[in-house]
C-alpha cells in the first residue's frame, strides 16, 4: 500500500516536472535546433551528425562569462577541442533588449576582440534552444556525441565563483568530458551544477 | 534662504552623528560597491580575553536588488566571508536570516533583498592582554543581482581594544534585527531520502505549524527549486515534504542545513539521511552516542582489570594466581585461564545478541533479574565460601588451591576458573560496565563482541602479566602454610556476596521465597559437609556417602526452584520512600504540564544505585530540595525485567542501571545526571530544574 503511494506520487512529481520544462536527458538523444548564426547560416544538430558537439551558452556582460573570457580560459578550450574534431557552438539566448542580446556584427566583433574560436555563434533570439536544453546559466555547457546522444551538461569546472583567480584551482568538469566523449568514454561526472547568471531570454 | 535656514538643524545634528561613526571601533564604516553597500559591525567596542563576540556584516543592495543565501537556487552565488584574525582566534560560520524565494523566469533563487545581516561569532584566544587592540578583518566577497548579476567584494576591518570587561558596543538595536532575521535553531527528528525523482523530507515538529509551509534545503544540488512542494501528514502525524529532485542532483549528501518556515516562524533543522540512521532517532540526544569504539574498546579493557579486585571475584582469582606462582610454565595455564573467560564472555555476549535479534528488550544485567540465576549464584558464592573454608576439598584444579595440580588437569581447572570468573564477576560488572556495556550491545554484532572481548582480556590481563613476565611471578608472595589461612580468610567475601544477592532474591521473590531458599542453602550445606566426610572417610563408606551427598545437594535445588516461581507481594515492592512509581504514561504526563522531574532507575542488585539512594537521594537534603522545588520524584525499579524501562534506558544510550534523568520546569532538555551522587550535587540539579 505505502509503495503504491510512493508510485503514485513518483509519477504525479514525474509528470509535474515534465510539463514545467522538458529537460534533456544524458544518454538521451538531445534535442535538435535550427537556428542562425551570425553568418545567417542555419544551423541544426543533425548537420553534425558524425561529430562531437559542444554548446556554450553566453551573455558577454555577465561576470560568470567575463570570467572565463579575461582569462582566455573558453578561447582555449574552444580552440583545443575544435582542432581535435569537436563542433563547438556558443549560444546567445538573450532576447531583444535584454542584457547580452547581441546583433551578428556586434557578435562577430566579440569574438574577433576575445580571439574566441568557436565554430560558430547562433543567435538564439526567440529562446527556443535555450529552452530545448533548458540551458539555465551562463556559462552553462553541454557535450553531444557523434550518434547526436547528450554526454554531459552543467557547469564549466567545480567553482563557482565570478573570480578568475579561482579556475586553475577548480575540477575542470568541461574539459574532461568533452576530452572523454572525443576518445569514446562516458564522461565522469556526466552531469555538474551549472553557475552563472540567469540566462536573460 | 528659509529653506537653507530649515536645514541648519539637521546638519548641526548630522556633525557628531559623522564623528561619533568615525571614531566607533565597533563599525568599519561603509565601502560602497556598485548597487551595494557594505559594513562590519561588533557587538562589542571593547573586548576581553576569551569572550566570544559577533560580528555583523550589513549588505545593503540597492531595491530590486539582492544577494544569494547559502543555496543560492537555480543560479547565483552565495555571499562568502574570508576572516583574517589574530591568532588563536575563531571564526563561525555565517548565521543566515531566513531566506526569500526569488523568482526568475522558470527558476528560482533563494536570497535576501533589502537590508541583510550576516552575523557570525568570533571566540578570541586567552592570551590577549588589556592594552592590546585587536584586528578582526573580514573580505566579503557577493554576487549582487536585479536581472544582471555583478560580483563585489570588500575588505572590512575592525580594531577592538582589548580591557578587563566586555562593553557592548551601541549597535544592540542591529544585532537584534540580525537574530529576528534568523531561523529558530531547533532538534526536531528530522530525515531525508532520495526516491526515484525526488528528495522526500521528513519532519517531526514539536508543534502545530500554520501554512502555507515553505521548505529551503541549504544544499544546492538537491531540488528543483521552482516545482511545488507537496506536503502531507503521514500516519505517524509528521510531516512529509516532497519535491522533485534537480537535473543537477548526482551525489547524496550525508546531512544538509534546512529552513522550515510556515506563517508564523522559521526553524533551522539538520537532515540526515534516513537511510543511514534509525527510522526514529531519539527526541533528546543521548549522551553517549558519541562514544567512539576505540574508547569503548579501551573502557572495557580498564573495567576488565578494574573487575579483578571486585568482593565477587577477588577471593577466587587471588588463590588461583598463587597456586600458579608455584608452579614453572605458567604461560599454558595463564592461556588457558584467559581463554576460559574469553568463551566465557563471548557466549554471554552472543547469547545477548541472539535475545536481541529476537525482540527481546534485554539490558545488561538481565541475567540478574530472573531469581533462578540470582538464587543460582547466591548457592555458588557459599559453596565457593564454603569449599574455602575446608569443608570440602574441591578437587583439583577448579579452585585452583594449587596442591593437586598436575599439568593436564591444572590446564583444564585454568580454563574453568576463566569461566568461572566471569560467572562469579557477573553481579559486578552489571553497575559498573553500565555505559560501555550499554554502548556494546547498541552496536552491531562485530563491535558487541570486540567490546566484551576487550572486557575479558582485561579481566585475564593480570593473569597473562604473572604468566608472561617471570620476574613478576616472582615477586609473588612464595606458597606456604599461610596460604590455607589466606584461603579461609577468602571465604568472608563471598559469604558477604552471597548474603546481597539473597537480598535481592528476597526483594524478588519476598519473604517466603527467601526462606525457601535459605533451607536450600542449608541443605547445600548438609551435602557439601557429608562429601567432605566422605573424602576422609576409608574406602568403604565412601561411596555410600557420597551418594547421599550429591542427592542432598540436588534436592536443595529444589527449593530455589520453589522460591523463583514466587513473586513479592506488592506491598514489598512498592518503596516507602518519598519516590512515585515511574511508569511512561505518569511521566508523559507530568512532562505535559511542564512539572520538573527526576526520574531514578535502580535495580536492587544494582550496588552503585543503592549506594546512591543511601547516601544522596533519601537524604533529608534532597528530601527538602524536592519539596521546595516542586519536583516529582519517579523511581522505576528494574530489578525485574520491565521492557518499558528497557526501552527508556535505551533513548538515553544506556543498557543498564543507575540512570537519573532530570527535567527541567515548563520542558527544554533533560539533564542527565552522573552516575555516582552526592547531596549537593543532587540539590543543586534540582534547584536549577526547578527554577522558573
Amino acid at each position: 500500500m505505502k509503495s503504491l503511494h510512493h508510485v503514485l506520487i513518483g509519477g504525479l512529481l514525474a509528470l509535474a516536472l515534465g510539463s514545467a520544462h522538458a529537460a534533456p536527458r544524458v544518454g538521451q538523444p538531445a534535442p535538435d535546433f535550427s537556428v542562425v548564426d551570425t553568418a545567417g547560416q542555419t544551423h541544426s544538430l543533425s548537420d553534425f551528425a558524425g561529430q562531437t558537439v559542444i554548446l556554450e551558452w553566453t551573455n558577454h556582460d555577465c561576470p560568470f562569462v567575463k570570467k572565463h573570457y579575461v582569462s582566455d580560459n573558453m578561447q582555449t578550450l574552444q580552440r583545443r577541442y575544435t582542432e581535435e574534431g569537436a563542433v563547438w557552438l556558443t549560444v546567445i539566448s538573450s532576447a531583444p533588449g535584454k542584457q547580452g542580446h547581441v546583433s551578428a556584427e556586434q557578435a562577430d566583433a566579440l569574438t574577433r576582440d576575445r580571439h574566441a574560436a568557436p565554430t560558430a555563434v547562433l543567435l538564439d533570439e526567440s529562446g527556443d534552444m535555450g529552452r530545448a536544453y533548458d540551458a539555465r546559466t551562463t556559462p552553462h555547457m553541454y557535450v553531444i556525441d557523434a550518434e547526436g546522444v547528450l554526454r554531459f551538461m552543467g557547469g564549466i569546472d567545480s567553482n563557482p565563483s565570478a573570480d578568475p583567480a579561482d579556475i586553475p584551482g577548480a575540477t575542470p568538469y568541461l574539459a574532461n568530458a568533452a576530452r572523454a566523449v572525443l576518445a569514446g568514454d562516458t564522461p565522469d561526472p556526466a552531469v555538474t551544477r551549472p553557475y552563472g547568471c540567469t540566462v536573460k531570454y | 534662504m528659509t529653506r537653507i535656514w530649515r536645514w541648519i538643524p539637521l546638519l548641526l545634528w548630522l556633525v557628531p552623528l559623522a564623528a561619533l561613526s568615525d571614531t566607533d571601533p565597533a563599525r568599519s564604516g561603509e565601502v560602497e560597491a556598485p548597487h551595494i553597500r557594505a559594513e562590519l559591525f561588533s557587538d562589542a567596542q571593547r573586548v576581553a580575553p576569551g569572550d566570544t563576540l559577533t560580528l555583523a556584516l550589513r549588505l545593503q543592495p540597492d531595491d530590486g536588488w539582492h544577494t544569494y543565501w547559502m543555496n543560492p537556487g537555480d543560479s547565483g552565488l552565495e555571499t562568502r566571508i574570508d576572516w583574517t584574525l589574530p591568532e588563536g582566534a575563531e571564526a563561525g560560520p555565517i548565521q543566515w536570516p531566513v531566506p526569500k524565494k526569488l523568482p526568475v523566469e522558470h527558476l528560482v533563487n533563494y536570497g535576501f533583498e533589502g537590508e541583510t545581516l550576516l552575523l557570525s561569532d568570533i571566540t578570541l584566544p586567552m592570551d590577549i592582554a588589556p592594552g592590546d587592540t585587536l584586528t578582526l578583518s573580514a573580505h566579503a566577497r557577493w554576487l549582487v543581482c536585479e536581472i544582471e548579476c555583478i560580483p563585489g567584494d570588500a575588505e572590512l576591518s575592525l580594531s577592538l581594544p582589548v580591557d578587563d570587561l566586555t562593553e557592548l558596543s551601541a549597535h544592540t538595536a542591529l544585532f537584534q534585527r540580525g537574530r529576528a532575521s534568523q531561523p529558530q535553531a531547533v532538534d526536531w527528528p528530522a530525515t531525508f531520502s532520495i526516491e526515484s525523482t525526488w528528495l522526500e523530507v521528513t519532519v517531526a515538529p514539536d508543534r502545530t505549524l500554520n501554512p502555507p509551509l515553505q521548505f529551503f534545503p541549504g544544499h544546492t544540488e538537491l531540488v528543483e527549486h521552482a516545482e511545488a512542494q507537496d506536503v502531507t501528514l503521514n500516519d505517524d502525524g509528521q510531516l512529509v515534504i516532497r519535491q522533485p529532485l534537480n537535473v543537477y542532483f548526482h551525489t547524496t549528501p550525508q546531512q544538509f542545513e534546512a529552513v522550515l518556515r510556515d506563517a508564523e516562524g522559521a526553524w533551522a533543522l539538520t537532515l540526515t539521511d534516513g537511510a543511514e540512521m534509525p527510522p526514529e532517532p531519539p527526541a533528546e540526544a543521548p549522551p553517549g552516542t558519541s562514544t567512539t569504539v576505540l574508547l569503548a574498546l579501551l573502557l572495557a579493557f580498564g573495567g576488565g582489570v578494574l573487575l579483578n579486585l571486585m568482593p565477587c571475584v577477588f577471593p577466587v582469582l587471588s588463590l588461583k594466581a598463587l597456586g600458579l606462582a608455584r608452579h614453572g610454565g605458567h604461560r599454558p595455564h595463564a592461556l588457558a585461564y584467559t581463554a576460559g573467560v574469553l568463551v566465557c564472555f563471548l557466549a554471554i555476549a552472543a547469547l545477548l545478541l541472539v535475545l536481541r535479534a529476537g525482540g527481546a528488550a534485554l539490558g545488561w544485567g538481565f541475567q540478574l533479574q530472573t531469581p533462578l540465576v540470582v538464587g543460582g549464584l547466591a548457592y555458588l558464592m557459599f559453596a565457593l565460601g564454603l569449599a574455602l573454608i575446608g569443608i570440602v576439598q574441591l578437587g583439583a584444579g577448579w579452585m585452583g588451591a594449587g596442591e593437586h595440580l598436575t599439568r593436564d588437569t591444572g590446564l583444564r581447572g585454568s580454563f574453568f576458573t576463566g569461566v568461572l570468573a566471569v560467572v562469579v564477576a557477573s553481579p559486578c560488572t552489571a553497575p559498573f560496565m553500565g555505559t560501555a556495556l550499554g554502548f556494546a550491545v547498541t552496536q552491531p554484532a562485530p563491535v558487541a563482541l570486540g567490546i566484551f572481548a576487550a572486557l575479558g582480556l582485561g579481566l585475564a590481563f593480570p593473569f597473562l602479566l604473572i604468566g608472561f613476565v617471570p620476574a613478576l611471578a616472582r615477586r609473588l608472595p612464595r606458597p606456604g602454610p599461610w596460604m590455607g589461612i589466606f584461603r579461609q580468610a577468602m571465604a568472608f567475601p563471598l559469604f558477604l556476596t552471597s548474603v546481597w544477592l539473597l537480598w535481592v532474591l528476597g526483594r524478588q521473590v519476598g519473604i517466603d521465597g527467601l526462606s525457601l531458599a535459605l533451607a536450600g542453602l542449608v541443605a547445600l550445606a548438609l551435602g557439601l559437609w557429608l562429601w567432605g566426610l566422605s573424602q576422609l572417610s576409608q574406602q568403604q563408606g565412601r561411596p555410600r556417602l557420597r551418594t547421599a551427598a550429591a542427592l542432598i545437594m540436588v534436592a536443595a535445588l529444589w527449593p530455589l526452584w520453589q522460591a523463583s516461581q514466587l513473586k513479592a507481594s506488592a506491598s514489598m515492592m512498592t518503596d516507602t520512600d518519598a519516590g512515585g512509581v515511574w511508569t511512561p504514561d505518569r511521566l508523559a504526563a507530568l512532562r505535559e504540564a511542564g512539572e520538573p522531574v527526576l526520574v531514578n532507575m535502580t535495580a536492587d542488585w544494582c550496588i552503585t544505585c543503592l549506594a546512591n539512594e543511601r547516601v544522596a537521594l533519601d537524604t533529608d537534603t534532597v528530601r527538602a530540595a524536592l519539596t521546595a522545588g516542586g519536583v516529582t520524584y519517579l523511581k522505576g525499579d528494574w530489578t525485574r525485567q520491565d521492557p518499558a524501562i528497557t526501552e527508556y534506558l535505551a533513548h538515553y544510550g544506556r543498557n543498564g542501571v543507575p540512570l537519573y534523568v532530570l527535567y527541567p520546569r515548563g520542558g527544554g532538555q533533560p539533564e542527565i545526571l552522573p552516575q555516582v551522587l552526592t547531596p549537593g550535587l543532587v540539590r543543586d540539579a534540582l534547584a536549577r530544574a526547578a527554577a522558573p
